[in-house]
């Protein structure tokens, strides 16, 4: 087991995100609901991300204020809030099409922040029992998808071989006597061994 | 009370070769210590019942030590990452235990062709061949034996892991055309054993297994060798090999926790510390009477670097295929390719290996291949197209050893302890770029064949990123035929210091076009035999015999 007096503070990321995880004001929830509303729009019988609290997983894995952004999402409390802080009401309340135009120049302009808030929304989205539930009612190959591995596995649905096809794979291999030295192609670079032994280019 | 512990033999790292090699040591009634710079890993420490299960593989369970940035790793400096995990296991905790053999004539490249730093290894596979069947009766291989393509193999501790939706469609791609195709042999367990439960196929292996199914070497080879007595430090970070009078007598290590200095001297030490870590430990070893680093007088230390050469190949379908159950990495594999045919422009061959994808996250971000789902308006029609529709064909390519790509020590980037870090140069010889792209084709027709691919995207030659980011890493103090074309003997026995040994993925003469653990492992498991038999004879040499002369086993 990993020696506690090795990995507190913050040496490393906790499994699972940080707990309690960032608690967002209001108006931040807001903007960062709509951004995700608008990466993945809802419907076709999927929620919007709004409906199913993706912000509860993101918070966790917003590095909180004092803990260095230093691993995957790369995004900070105080960043986060900033930049959500400076979107604001305005692009909470400005419809659909100017909130796309605005994640276009966030895409162009800030492309890494607006890639880390992206990745993090895929994320979130899908790892919400509601979306999951979603594929296993619409997806022909989402239907037994489940939230997590483990515990379940997938054993009890899952295809074995056909033996009839494979009662038809035919192969060989070389056998250590009959391996023969071969001629190489004339321009391929042959390197130090065989120049000193006058083989080769 | 002594400043040091004694031993009679000293492993360095708990991975792959040095939990085989400790194991099989100790069951021999010899006194081990082994030493490893990190520590346990618990079963709840995997994220498998996380709902962030797909996230934690970019943080906690990077394959990257420069991305994880946990105190154990060292970081490594150069034009490529190499992937690696620290712990006990080693980067086994994290790899994927696709388990295939060499085949006889990768141990004879040298003759067959002998380009760039290729040589023959000193042994042949039927040499070999008792010792793979050992170390797969200890780590519990699962497997379907008939495969016309290989040498015959023993049964397995249990069948070979299902294939699913994805083994049909592929096996039948590979039917059509009349290409040899085996469903792939795997270190997991499709059948208990010991305290390791079977594999329930939830199908995401490379975060490590939670039920112990997969044989990482903290499960499979260390309970044992605990049994036996082996003392096993973790936590201990070896910072110099020490030597006297042209023999090892120890190490000293950093115990992590407390950042003391300990000494460990022993009869015979073992360096288990993997392709990167071995050639670092053993450039650090610089001292008296070795001036360019322990076991280099030849300069061959750190050099010949293989990371096979790659291509994933990711396929969409027309049909659901399911990937995201069943082991992840190896459903089956294709070596219509394998051998050399120089029509084809290039030596050596390929393995065209199927694997599967992730969870929805890792399909909206674009599988293997960066196919992201857009997002806005097209992001629904996307992901419904893509997810659960997928296979990979990875193209695992022969790579050439070629003595610039190497592992030397960074000047000035240092790890926890202070100790250098890593430096590694790696570059594809145009002989292994030829193959990729000759094998990226071969991957398309197979799909093709299967019928009804909707969409494909590609790694392009040698990876996500170039170069290629190593994971399968070999190379950097191979075995050879005299002392001037490798670092050790036929018996793993360093050429300058004879009581120095090498047993992990660095002593392979050659890569061949297939996973090394299972043969990495075997020679770590031959090498002991060794050691075991041989210890007296071996206490009593001041200078390394060549291969004709070491005594037999
Ligand atoms: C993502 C991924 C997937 C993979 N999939 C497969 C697969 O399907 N099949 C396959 O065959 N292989 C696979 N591999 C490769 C496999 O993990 C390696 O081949 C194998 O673990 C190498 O064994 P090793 O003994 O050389 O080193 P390791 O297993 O890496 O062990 C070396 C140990 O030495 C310790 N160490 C290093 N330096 C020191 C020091 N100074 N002091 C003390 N301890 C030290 C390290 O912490 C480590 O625990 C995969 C690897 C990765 C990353
Ligand atoms: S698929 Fe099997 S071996 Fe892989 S992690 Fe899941 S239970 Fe373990």
């Amino acid at each position: 087991m990993t020696d506690l007096r090795l990995t507190s503070g913050d040496t490393k990321p906790p499994l699972g995100g940080w707990l309690p995880g960032v608690r967002l004001t209001e108006a931040q929830a807001a903007v960062l609901n709509a951004v995700a509303d608008e990466l993945i729009p809802g419907g076709d019988g999927f929620p919007a991300p709004s409906e199913i609290d993706v912000i509860s997983f993101i918070a966790r894995y917003v590095a909180p204020a004092g803990t260095p952004a230093r691993w995957f999402p790369f995004l900070g409390e105080n960043d986060l809030r900033a930049r959500l802080d400076a979107l604001g009401d305005g692009f909470v309340n400005g419809g659909s099409l100017a909130r796309v135009r605005v994640m276009e120049g966030l895409e162009r302009d800030e492309s890494e922040f607006f890639v880390r808030v992206r990745d993090l929304v895929y994320h979130a989205y899908y790892s919400r029992p509601e979306v999951v539930r979603a594929m296993n009612r619409n997806l022909p190959a989402g239907r037994d998808y489940r939230p997590t591995p483990q515990p379940y596995g997938y054993s009890d649905v899952m295809d074995d071989w056909d033996d009839e096809l494979l009662s038809r794979v035919r192969g060989t291999y070389t056998r250590t006597e009959d391996v023969r030295r071969v001629m190489v192609p004339a321009d391929l670079p042959v390197g130090p061994a065989r120049k000193l032994r006058g083989e080769g280019s | 009370m002594a400043a040091y512990t004694e031993t009679d033999v000293l492993v360095i790292g708990a991975g792959a070769g040095g939990g085989a090699m400790s194991k099989r040591l100790s069951d021999g009634g010899l006194k081990v210590v082994c030493l490893e710079q990190g520590d346990w890993v618990h079963a709840m420490d995997h994220p498998h019942m996380y709902d962030g299960w797909e996230i934690e593989r970019k943080r906690t369970w990077s394959f990257e030590p420069n991305v994880r940035q946990f105190p154990e790793d060292y970081p490594t400096t150069g034009n490529t990452t190499p992937y690696i995990f620290t712990g006990v296991g080693g980067s086994t905790l994290h790899y994927a235990a696709a388990w295939p053999r060499f085949k006889p004539v990768d141990f004879r490249k040298g003759t067959e062709h002998g380009v760039e730093g290729t040589i023959d290894w000193p042994i042949s596979y039927e040499e070999l061949e008792p010792f793979y069947a050992i170390n797969d009766a200890e780590i519990g291989v699962a497997r379907r034996t008939g495969d016309p393509g290989n040498p015959v193999r023993p049964e397995g501790w249990g069948p070979a892991s299902r294939g699913g939706k994805v083994g049909h469609k592929m096996g039948s791609g590979f039917d059509k055309l009349g290409w040899h195709w085996w469903p792939a042999d795997n270190a997991i367990l499709t059948r208990t054993k010991d305290a390791r439960l079977a594999c329930n196929d939830c199908g995401f292996c490379l975060a490590g297994c939670p039920r112990h199914s997969i044989a990482s070497t903290d499960v499979s080879y260390w309970p044992a060798a605990l049994r036996n007595g082996v003392d096993l430090r973790v936590n201990a970070r070896v910072e110099q090999i020490n030597a006297k009078n042209g023999r090892a007598t120890g190490a000293t290590y950093v115990d992590r926790v407390t950042g003391r200095r300990h000494e460990v001297r022993a009869g015979a030490v073992v360096v288990a510390a993997n392709s990167i870590g071995t050639p670092r430990l053993l450039l650090m070893s610089a001292q008296n009477g070795h001036p360019d680093g322990l076991a280099n007088s030849n300069g061959l230390v750190g050099t010949h670097l293989m990371f096979h050469s790659w291509s994933f190949v990711d396929f969409w379908f027309d049909e659901p295929l399911e990937g995201f159950k069943g082991p992840e990495p190896a459903v089956l594999y294709s070596q219509e390719f394998y051998d050399t045919d120089t029509s084809r422009g290039f030596v050596n061959g390929f393995s065209l290996q199927v694997g599967t994808a992730l969870g929805a996250a890792t399909s909206a971000l674009g599988t293997n291949t960066g196919n992201l789902a857009p997002w806005g308006a097209g992001h629904r029609g996307f992901f419904d197209d893509h997810f659960g529709r997928h296979a990979l064909i990875y193209v695992q390519g022969e790579d050439l050893p070629v003595r610039t790509n190497r592992v030397t020590l960074d000047p000035d980037a240092k790890d926890s302890s202070g100790l250098p870090a890593p430096h590694i140069n790696y570059g594809l010889h145009e002989n292994d770029r030829r193959l990729v792209e000759w094998g990226q084709h071969r991957a398309r027709e197979a799909a093709d064949a299967a019928g009804g691919v909707i969409d494909t995207t590609t790694t392009g030659i040698g990876g996500i990123d170039a170069p290629p980011p190593g994971w399968h890493i070999m190379g950097t103090c191979r075995m050879g035929n005299t002392a001037e074309d490798s670092v050790t003997n036929k018996w793993n026995q360093t050429w300058d210091v004879p009581n120095l040994f090498i047993t992990d993925a660095s002593s392979l003469t050659t890569g061949a076009a297939v996973n090394p653990t299972s043969t990495l492992q075997a020679v770590a498991v031959r090498a002991a035999e060794y050691i075991k038999r041989r210890h007296r004879d071996i206490a009593s040499q001041t200078i390394t015999p060549s291969n004709a002369d070491a005594p037999a086993l």
